[in-house]
């Protein structure tokens, strides 16, 4: 049933055929499972973060997750001490408040000194990487790709042993988005390591919009940069898109229980625009499809 | 009848003459600078119609191009520069210098005001390190737009000597920002070698170019690289040692090929624009909806900040007692400010040699290149202003 990516071809509530939600299937909220939550482009402190982080409060009581992978952009605009307060600590005060931690990574409207804020746990690094269970996250900051972060990233991803391979960063490798679109220099710079070591899935933000793409060489691209920010109508579908919403703002959440990941994109009014599984495969079996 | 024929002959001899004057006037330009241009049209065409094939194949060749071949581009310009300053060369009088110094002064700060202005006001600080990328100036657009605007005018040197002084200051920033470079070390040993090298084939009387070039070349190329400086410059200390003749025309104006000297640095010209062909298809391929912020900011920097900073320089000196070249007022001097306001082939260069592969690489390239609009920035106001060429008195 799977396909040559490893990625359930049945994503059930596809905005695919049209940018119209429908309700989720909800995710199996298993006891000894990872739970996390996803959000892109956030820190612009307009209602509309509120009104996800809201949500994201509100979900988080059916499905109890204690971590957010930040995609950068966490900070638009000024980003002094009480900017912290205005575009982050307020809007999810309630998750915070119950002891979620945020992972971040940096974008292009990020300050870089903002890695040393406590709030987004980035240990003062521009790119790090941790291990949650079963998963070892790979945080990368595509705003200055030296050589030194891709001997990093090859030594680590060599290093890592944990079942789950999970990177994110700013900027897509894949995007259908009109206005940035897939980073295709970056794409060159970093897909052969991801592959190489065995990648399964991969989260971006940058591009206002929500979207799923097909697996590229075993890979799972998200983009998920509609957390504050969006950018209606901003999608153009191409062979790429498996599917999309773009006609408000957007979080994720994901679930990884032993041999499976199971996400689902909720928008800001709480309703379900997507939801699937992705199923590991070893670098093994991907070598061999 | 004898007179008739002499003044047909004469008539002949003057059309051959104008035939052969403006063929030179644009084959030089063509045989020194049309590599570049070739290189970021195939680029560009590329970039935005197989994008993975291109930045494949332009982050294969990158390292070869940009950090080795570039050694030759920038050897070859410290080589003219140091011939037209030397005794008996056209840039020799360092009074001609104050002028453009303060100048380039003046554009470097306009420039960098400029972007980082606008990079701050769009509270986009990761992009302020592209700032020197927006000083940069391409001297040879700047002197062919010139002299196709006033052709014997002074403006033309005092241009030069701006532009050389400006990107001079750019160079020596990328030759020393690798922040974050693993540099082993042990360079300055390998690089006593080399000029000890160079110098024995200067006390030896070498003329040939070419034992330098790749003898203490490498050597040099290697201590730069080991110890964490941009190697495109090895050839800076070497240039020195180098056999010179002075050149008695402008930086850019090809001298004859009357000498030994010259001679090789016709071949070594040939060799650079293979170079800088490679350069413009390595570097000059973006897909073009990759602009954005450092875009604006580039363009702004190039096109009104540095004009208005050289223009508020040479305003200020000439308030504090210094004086114009003979012949050139303030309309000749916006013409200049602008025609200096393209930054593409340094601009490239130095964004190259500080950026790395991203999205803030591919909005400062396209600044870089947008900055091309200058020269025809310049011609209009010319136009406008009635410079030169376009003298409502001629």
């Amino acid at each position: 049933m799977l396909s040559a990516g490893g990625f359930a071809p049945a994503a059930q509530n596809s905005a695919l055929q049209g940018p119209v939600p429908s309700t989720g299937q909800g995710l199996p909220v298993r006891s000894d499972s990872l739970k996390f939550a996803v959000i892109g482009d956030t820190g612009n402190g307009d209602k509309t973060e509120y009104d996800v982080g809201q949500q994201m409060a509100a979900a988080r009581a059916k499905f109890p997750f204690d971590m957010v992978l930040m995609l950068g952009d966490n900070m638009y605009g000024r980003q002094e001490p009480q900017d912290f307060a205005t575009k982050f600590e307020r809007p999810y005060a309630a998750l915070l408040q119950a002891g979620v931690l945020f992972y971040a990574s940096l974008g292009n409207h990020d300050n870089q000194s903002n890695r040393f804020y406590k709030g987004f746990n980035m240990g003062g690094e521009r790119y790090f990487s941790y291990v949650k269970k079963n998963v070892r996250f790979f945080v990368l900051d595509t705003n200055v790709l030296d050589p030194q972060q891709r001997t990093w990233l090859d030594e680590a991803l060599g290093r890592a042993r944990e079942d789950w391979k999970i990177c994110y960063f700013h900027h897509p490798l894949y995007s259908d988005a009109g206005r940035h679109g897939s980073d295709v220099s970056l794409r060159v710079a970093l897909e052969p390591l991801l592959v190489k070591h065995g990648v399964n899935v991969v989260f971006s933000g940058h591009d206002h919009i929500y979207e799923r793409i097909k697996p590229q060489k075993g890979i799972a691209y998200f983009v998920a940069g509609s957390g504050g920010e969006l950018r209606r109508g901003d999608t153009h579908p191409s062979g790429l898109t498996a599917a999309y919403f773009d006609q408000d703002n957007a979080f994720m959440l994901v679930e990884v229980a032993g041999d499976e990941l199971f996400f689902q994109a909720v928008a800001r009014s709480g309703t379900t625009v997507d939801s699937g599984t992705i199923r590991r495969q070893d670098s093994q079996t991907r070598a061999t499809q | 009848m004898r007179s008739h024929v002499a003044a047909a002959h004469h008539v002949a001899l003057q059309r051959h003459h104008q035939r052969q004057h403006a063929t030179h006037a644009v084959r030089r330009p063509v045989k020194r600078f049309l590599g570049l241009p070739l290189g970021v049209a195939i680029a560009l065409v590329w970039a935005n119609t197989l994008p993975e094939p291109y930045f494949r194949l332009a982050q294969t060749l990158a390292f070869g191009v940009n950090e080795i071949g570039m050694a030759l581009f920038v050897g070859l310009l410290m080589q003219e520069i140091v011939e037209a300053t030397m005794a008996g060369g056209a840039l020799h009088s360092w009074r001609r210098w104050t002028l453009p110094l303060i100048a380039a002064a003046g554009g470097i700060a306009g420039s960098a005001g400029m972007y980082l202005a606008y990079i701050y006001g769009r509270y986009e600080a990761i992009l302020s390190t592209g700032w020197p990328i927006g000083c940069a100036i391409d001297v040879a657009a700047a002197y062919y737009v010139l002299k196709a605007i006033m052709p014997r005018s002074g403006i033309l040197p005092f241009v030069l000597l701006l532009g050389i002084a400006t990107d001079l200051f750019g160079m020596l920033i990328v030759a020393v920002w690798r922040p974050a470079a693993a540099a082993p070390g042990g360079g300055a040993a390998l690089l006593l070698v080399a000029l000890g090298l160079a110098g024995a084939m200067r006390t030896l009387k070498v003329r040939a170019f070419w034992p330098y070039l790749s003898i203490c070349g490498p050597l040099s190329w290697l201590a730069f690289f080991r110890d964490g400086l941009h190697p495109a410059f090895a050839l800076v200390p070497i240039v020195p040692f180098l056999p010179h003749e002075p050149r008695k025309l402008d930086l850019l104006a090809d001298p004859p090929d009357d000498d030994a000297v010259h001679h090789f640095e016709h071949e070594w010209n040939t060799l650079v624009q293979v170079v800088l062909f490679l350069f413009g298809l390595v570097n000059g391929g973006v897909i073009l909806k990759g602009y954005d912020t450092g875009t604006w900011a580039l363009m702004l920097a190039a096109l009104v900040g540095r004009p208005a900073g050289i223009l508020a320089a040479i305003g200020l000196a000439v308030a504090a007692g210094w004086h114009l070249p003979r012949r050139i007022g303030w309309r000749q001097l916006v013409v200049a400010a602008y025609a200096a306001s393209t930054g593409l082939t340094f601009a490239l260069f130095f964004a190259s040699g500080i950026l790395y592969t991203g999205p803030m690489l591919a909005q400062l390239t396209i600044g870089a290149l947008a900055t091309a609009v200058g020269p025809l920035l310049a011609i209009g106001i010319a136009r406008l202003a009635g410079v030169g060429r376009f003298s409502r008195a001629s």
